[in-house]
């Protein structure tokens, strides 16, 4: 009887639902530490020293900043404690320019290490 | 005996099937890119799919409580239909004075549609006390006149020399509907499910006139807050239809075979 109802379709469905959600809410819950690194480089592929990166949320009006850091001697920043699934990042030299991007993340706070640095390029005027 | 091939009704039926089902693959399409509806040429294929949409929709609104709301409401919605269709198909598979005269009354009462009736039902809801509540939501699905029907079908087709054995047991009324009838109605069960979640889950304007409170919203007035608060935002709002329309489907295609069978049941009885 217990091996018809394990072998019934809606068992297995409901089941594997159940279990889907289980192994997702463990993985969520191992890397929701809001950590977001990456690096920042200029036109000819060279990391930016002394680069202020911003890191927010964008609304369809607005973006609220979680925090600020400066980049190492190889361009690398590092946050942590941010808990958004829509990151906006902002990277800044006077003289090199800027670099602005978006970024999707499946959960709130999913650590994240960017594969592509951020590539300043000078500001458009105007 | 000469026979037709086969191949020209099957070509037909799989280009009706395919029409039917372009709808579909077009929300699902646009929950993936979120491609605008006024994009011209459209793209067939999706390009660059991705899932932030449904993201977007489980942290812009609060998606979990809304789920939890229609899922409670369902759930009692299934076993309150269950429950009651059975005993009330049972009774109307028996003998007893005035039995046409309720089988009328009933399938006049099929033809009042619900709006017509909502002024006297919220007036007894509030009276019972079950504004704002699972209860309230779920009161006046809690027992329909098609699946009463389905249950009456499924028992008549039930050979009567089985009651009578039970009955010359001594088995009691109740003893027979659960012990006999309904094990023996399977089809007529998942039927029931099938439509009572169904009409449940997609269930708007009711809890719309009796829920205030935005914790006890169900998803279907998720879904129209969503439209009323976030306008330009297509790839989300089809992840939403998405999300919405999943668990229906899952719960229909795991239950079909029963729910076809018991659409029919009784429908070759003399």
């Amino acid at each position: 009887m217990w091996w018809s109802i394990l072998r019934s379709r809606y068992t297995i469905t409901f089941g594997t639902i159940a279990i889907v959600s289980i192994l997702w809410n463990i993985y969520v819950v191992l890397n929701d530490d809001g950590k977001f690194s990456g690096r920042v480089v200029d036109m000819q592929g060279r990391p930016v020293a002394g680069a202020t990166v911003k890191l927010g949320k964008k609304s369809l009006v607005s973006i609220n900043f979680h925090g600020e850091e400066i980049t190492d001697a190889e361009g690398r920043f590092a946050f942590s404690g941010h808990a958004f699934y829509h990151v906006h990042i902002e990277a800044k030299k006077q003289g090199l320019g800027i670099s602005k991007s978006d970024h999707h993340l499946y959960f709130r706070g999913q650590n994240m290490a960017l594969s592509d640095p951020l590539r300043l390029r000078p500001e458009p005027k105007g | 005996m000469h026979r037709y091939p086969h191949w020209p009704l099957h070509l037909a039926l799989s280009a009706v099937c395919a029409a039917m089902l372009v709808p579909f693959y077009w929300v699902l399409k646009t929950s993936l890119t979120g491609e605008n509806i006024f994009t011209f040429p459209p793209s067939i294929l999706p390009e660059d799919p991705h899932l932030f949409f449904f993201v977007d929709v489980w942290y812009t609104i609060p998606f979990a409580s809304y789920l939890a709301n229609s899922l409670i409401v369902s759930i009692i919605v299934v076993a309150a239909n269950v429950f009651l269709n059975a005993m009330a198909g049972y009774a109307l598979t028996r003998d007893f004075v005035g039995k046409k005269a309720v089988i009328m009354l009933f399938l006049s009462c099929m033809m009042i549609p619900f709006q017509a009736t909502i002024i006297p039902a919220y007036l007894i809801t509030k009276e019972l006390g079950l504004l704002n509540s699972y209860m309230g939501m779920a009161l006046p699905l809690c027992s329909t006149i098609v699946c009463i029907f389905v249950f009456k079908a499924s028992f008549d087709a039930i050979p009567k020399s089985l009651i009578d054995a039970a009955r010359i047991d001594g088995v009691p009324d109740w003893m027979i509907i659960y012990r006999i009838m309904v094990p023996l109605s399977q089809s007529a069960i998942a039927t029931n499910v099938i439509l009572a979640f169904i009409w449940s889950w997609n269930n708007f304007l009711w809890p719309l006139v009796i829920i205030r409170d935005e914790a006890m919203q169900t998803l279907p007035l998720g879904l129209s807050r969503f439209l009323s608060v976030y306008e330009n935002t297509t790839g989300a709002l089809y992840a939403f239809c998405i999300m919405v329309l999943v668990p229906g489907l899952v719960i229909f295609l795991l239950s079909q075979k029963q729910f076809i069978a018991g659409l029919t049941s009784g429908a070759a009885k003399g």
